[in-house]
């Protein structure tokens, strides 16, 4: 395993709480809405090739919220700020669900910042066909039951889900939530700008989808594709809203083709 | 004391197995309209305001209204359109608007306009209670939950200055913005109407509620609980400088009366297809408390007030999980012969000492007729003693009050 430290990135006088593990050039990872998984075995063999940098979003976890921070164009803005406070431009990105919207709204917004661009299951544009699941209408665990289309094919699942999370998780959990409702809202899970503002980006982009993502279809995958010049989408079989934890040596192996 | 008459005026025409069919087995926010049939609506908007127009008769002080959306458990969803019949056809009761949910509203001056309108039809008879709006409102009307509160003071402050200020001015706040604020019609009663907070005592809004001098409205909340939250509403009074009485208190409360207990008894059992809808199915606590709506546990705010109100035994999201009977013995709803209910009722006024009691007279499928006899009863024999009772306790209520100080 790669070692990786904690580290408080000052944003503007906002602290960031950052994963930072492995060597070589940087990558970005950002989280969805539920909030940062941890150091699992994806971050760990991205961190083999690259310099992971994967923070928690502001309002999420030990990251600070500055009070203006309201929006996911916010939160992008504040990344490229996060990225200048590193010294970092040119980064290779993955999002994934609220995160690739992030990912996808820096990169619209500052085409420098990132050099190349993964999407994995991602927010941000509404389907023509079917709905992103509202998750702010049903509990947390009937989320969970629709992100897994087979937990049992998830090496960490346990490790992520199998316990009650102590009352500081618990607490936690319902901070990122409310962060999440905050950001995600109205409109729901996307912005109808963002199709049109993606043209202007030039950079190489994959848009990688579980073939039964229950929250956010891969109809939508389909529209980013179709959005961003010269992208490509890869559907994961058998697989729902997270590859990543869900099928992980799947998703490492497309993750790092596509990054090299 | 002053007596208000409430119901929530619920449609029960639907069966508890269309509720667990249903999203979420869900009788609020997702439950079908598929299920709701237009005629039986007509017929009973029509028998809900003959009751309240009947309780004028009877000698309430009140006309107690509310609204929910998108739901069968209370037919007002729009609860000035309600009011304004009422200010027409009547003439001495108060119109007690329980309350306008705020932060719902993308326009506040409507709901000032509206308002002022009902002052004036009713000849000043309009109090304007305010409210948050029960969680799942902000789903409903797909307003985030976590600015609820916010929007709530916003949207207050807006509609009092518009009562209070001569137009035109300009209003750019956080949620709402307005190059010209200056509604023409403005309330008869002056400086505006009367404002009363009803709710489940969320400390925040009890210490919201006092630094205003506004009475606040305990909805059927546990008695012990109730002390609670009238500690901290007081304790905020007095460091506003004044004494909070019973002027500043109400609590609402399900009474029905028939001539014999038994007979009440068996009337009364529409408590339990009302406003809880048909099977008391309970609904998804993400519907009635939506992310961001109860405020975090670590703002200071809230924090403070932790642990301070004593639990309501009966809790869940409601009282939705006791028997009848259960409810019934602990007296939170009060069923029974005149005589059983006055003697009942004497024991909770001397506990929670409100100056406004609200008499949630009937629910769900409870019939018009019984509910006009229960209407009849109470007229004859449980008001005129509960305004002894009110007297010998020195329950003064806000118009008393203001009143004895003119």
């Amino acid at each position: 395993m790669v070692a990786f430290t904690e580290e408080m990135v000052d944003v503007g006088g906002t602290k960031v709480h950052t994963l930072k593990g492995g060597s070589g050039e940087p990558l970005l990872l950002l989280h969805g809405a539920g909030g940062n998984t941890g150091w699992l075995r994806f971050a760990d063999a991205l961190a083999e090739k690259y310099t992971v940098y994967y923070p928690s979003h502001p309002g999420y976890g030990k990251s600070e919220r500055p009070d203006w921070l309201e929006t996911i164009p916010d939160m992008a803005c504040f990344y490229t700020w996060y990225l200048e406070s590193l010294g970092l431009e040119g980064v290779r990105t993955i999002g994934f669900s609220m995160g690739g919207w992030i990912a996808s709204e820096i990169a619209a917004m500052c085409n420098h910042s990132i050099s190349k661009l993964m999407l994995v299951g991602a927010a941000g544009i509404k389907p023509n066909d079917g709905e992103i699941t509202d998750i702010f209408i049903i509990s947390p665990a009937q989320v969970l039951d629709l992100m897994y289309h087979d937990p049992s094919q998830a090496p960490e699942y346990q490790q992520l889900y199998g316990t009650d999370p102590t009352p500081e998780q618990a607490l936690v959990a319902e901070t990122n939530r409310e962060m999440a409702v905050r950001l995600c809202w109205k409109p729901y899970l996307h912005d109808p700008r963002l199709p049109s503002l993606l043209q202007r980006v030039k950079i190489p982009a994959k848009m990688v989808w579980g073939q039964y993502d229950g929250i956010i279809p891969v109809e939508c995958g389909e529209l980013y594709k179709k959005a961003i010049n010269g992208s490509d989408l890869v559907v994961i079989d058998n697989c729902g809203h997270s590859p990543q934890v869900e099928k992980p040596e799947e998703f490492i192996k497309t993750a790092l083709d596509f990054l090299a | 004391m002053f007596l208000m008459r409430f119901t929530e005026r619920a449609y029960t025409n639907y069966t508890e197995e269309a509720v667990r069919n249903s999203p979420n087995e869900a009788v609020r926010l997702t439950f079908s309209n598929s299920n709701f049939d237009p005629k039986v609506g007509a017929r009973q908007y029509n028998e809900y305001l003959d009751e309240y127009e009947y309780c004028e008769e009877v000698g309430f002080d009140g006309l107690m209204l509310n609204e929910h959306h998108n739901t069968p458990t209370c037919l007002g969803a729009t609860m000035n359109l309600e009011a304004a019949i009422l200010a027409r056809n009547t003439t001495k009761p108060k119109i007690v608007l329980m309350g306008n949910p705020l932060p719902t509203f993308e326009n506040p001056l409507r709901v000032a306009e509206e308002i002022a309108e009902i002052d004036m039809i009713s000849n000043g008879r309009v109090v304007s209670g305010f409210v948050r709006g029960t969680g799942v409102e902000s789903l409903a009307a797909n307003i985030n939950p976590l600015h609820n509160r916010e929007r709530f003071e916003e949207a207050h402050d807006l509609i009092i200055k518009t009562w209070t200020t001569p137009g035109p001015f300009r209003w750019e706040g956080k949620h709402y913005h307005f190059r010209v604020v200056n509604p023409f019609e403005t309330p008869l009663q002056k400086p505006h109407p009367p404002v009363w907070i009803p709710g489940l005592g969320s400390p925040q809004t009890l210490v919201w509620a006092a630094e205003r001098g506004y009475p606040y409205i305990y909805l059927e909340t546990d008695p012990q609980g109730t002390q609670d939250m009238i500690d901290i509403y007081t304790e905020a009074a007095r460091e506003c400088g004044y004494e909070a009485g019973p002027e500043n208190f109400g609590y609402l409360c399900r009474i029905h009366v028939q001539d014999t207990d038994e007979k009440a008894y068996e009337s009364a059992k529409g408590f339990l297809t009302g406003n809880v809808g048909v099977g008391r199915v309970p609904v998804p606590k993400d519907y009635m408390l939506p992310v961001g709506y109860g405020g975090n546990r670590n703002d200071p705010k809230i924090a403070k007030y932790l642990g301070r109100v004593r639990k309501d035994p009966f809790l869940g999201l409601g009282l939705e999980t006791a028997t009848y009977d259960e409810i019934l013995a602990s007296n939170r709803w009060i069923v029974g012969s005149p005589e059983t209910v006055i003697r009942k009722l004497r024991e909770t006024l001397s506990v929670i000492r409100p100056g406004i009691l609200g008499v949630w007279t009937n629910d769900g499928d409870t019939t018009h007729t019984d509910t006009m006899n229960c209407l009849k009863l109470m007229g004859e024999e449980v008001l005129p003693a509960l305004r002894e009772i009110g007297a010998e306790l020195e329950l003064t209520d806000p118009f008393q009050k203001e009143a004895a100080r003119a």
